[in-house]
């Protein structure tokens, strides 16, 4: 890993960080996870391609990191995939305008533990999405198709909302 | 009565509301710890590139610089060495560690194997499946470094043997050469690369008889 390069992987330490936190629950858990995200990024810089994405190439390392290292330390580890048994009863919510208010409301934290609800993959979908990453992009940190990654997104914003009209009751 | 607001500004409102997330910054030691990181392999790298490339130049005129170029490139093929080993010896002690069972469990080095088609994108090679002396326990996906690995775990009385298979492209492989020893923190790793692919045998068993061991799978 170039110099030039090192310092840039230094520049997403943050979002690094926020990712790691939001998967591994723990702060100094995610700190390890981070930590051991730039060791095998230095080991394995020879994967890197240049000119492509660095954040989304650290990004895929993390997550891959953390699905060896820390799901694999979970007795009774969660269930992946995403939340679809508790869809809504119906479509009233959703064009509730009520809905629109909540959200505009709607504080740090709570935007936060309804986050936290979320699947492991749903939280992390949402998360690489705010990073600005494309689809294609999170495609490659996700490892799988593009069209995965559009629906799981779209699922995931929608179990989103749905927690955020329950804490809003 | 309202009209209900349309799909894309409750999306929108949804947006805005997640760019309110807390500002979570890394704290200042783990920064202080990744730029150790980063300070350690690639500036060895790098001072071994901006030393070589003058180096090389002096050569042709002054054939004593030669030392100098050898031993950046041994001090570069010793960190290689080192994080190489240490991936190998972590990656065991997280499948030693783990609380959940092998992804496979079998004792049938035709039945694991076949396991990971599908899983992998290339087919491990795996010369040894097992005797009564080292029985096959069964098999595992893990990450070695920054690619996918199978992984076959075997049993050495009360020891764990674990052989890591993965593509070997692009790794700092140690030394150039094609088996490696070494142990550390009281584990035995053998790395070797053979059939296109790269191997890691890591155990706290006996060191002569993990090498014996991994002989038999072709890390002579």
């Amino acid at each position: 890993m170039h110099e030039e390069l090192a310092r840039e992987a230094l520049g997403h330490v943050d979002a690094l960080y926020r990712l790691a936190r939001y998967l591994t629950r723990a702060d100094a858990d995610a700190e390890d996870l981070v930590q051991e995200t730039y060791a095998r990024a230095v080991a394995g810089a020879s994967g890197y391609m240049p000119g492509t994405n660095l954040k989304a190439w650290l990004f895929r390392i993390l997550r891959n990191t953390f699905i060896s290292t820390y799901r694999r330390r979970r007795a009774s580890p969660e269930v992946s995939g995403l939340e679809v048994a508790d869809a809504p009863a119906t479509e009233e919510w959703l064009r509730d305008d009520l809905e629109l208010d909540r959200l505009r409301k709607i504080v740090a934290e709570e935007i936060e533990a309804a986050l936290m609800s979320l699947s492991e993959d749903a939280r992390t979908v949402v998360l690489l999405d705010l990073e600005d990453l494309s689809e294609v992009e999170m495609a490659a940190v996700l490892e799988c198709p593009v069209g995965t990654v559009k629906s799981r997104l779209a699922r995931a914003r929608a179990a989103l909302r749905r927690r955020l009209r329950d804490y809003a009751r | 009565m309202s009209e209900p607001p349309p799909e894309r500004a409750v999306e929108t409102a949804l947006s805005e509301a997640l760019q309110r997330l807390p500002e979570r910054r890394a704290p200042a030691r783990l920064v202080r710890g990744v730029e150790d990181v980063l300070a350690t392999a690639p500036a060895r790298r790098s001072r071994w590139r901006r030393v070589l490339v003058p180096a090389l130049a002096a050569a042709a005129v002054v054939l004593v610089a030669t030392p100098v170029v050898v031993s950046q490139r041994n001090a570069v093929s010793r960190a290689a060495t080192a994080t190489m080993v240490s991936e190998a010896i972590g990656d065991h002690l997280r499948i030693v560690q783990a609380q959940r069972p092998l992804e496979i469990e079998s004792g049938d080095g035709h039945r694991v194997r076949p396991w990971f088609e599908g899983r992998l994108e290339f087919s491990p090679v795996v010369t040894f499946g097992g005797d009564a002396e080292v029985p096959l326990r069964g098999g595992a996906l893990a990450w070695f470094l920054d690619r996918k690995a199978a992984v076959f775990v075997y049993g050495l009385r009360l020891h764990t043997v674990t052989l890591f298979v993965f593509r070997p492209e692009g790794l700092p492989w140690p030394g150039g050469h094609d088996v490696h020893r070494s142990s550390a923190r009281g584990f035995t790793v053998v790395m070797w690369r053979a059939h296109g692919l790269g191997y890691a045998l890591v155990s706290d068993a006996d060191p002569g008889e993990v090498q014996a061991l991994a002989a038999r799978f072709g890390g002579a």
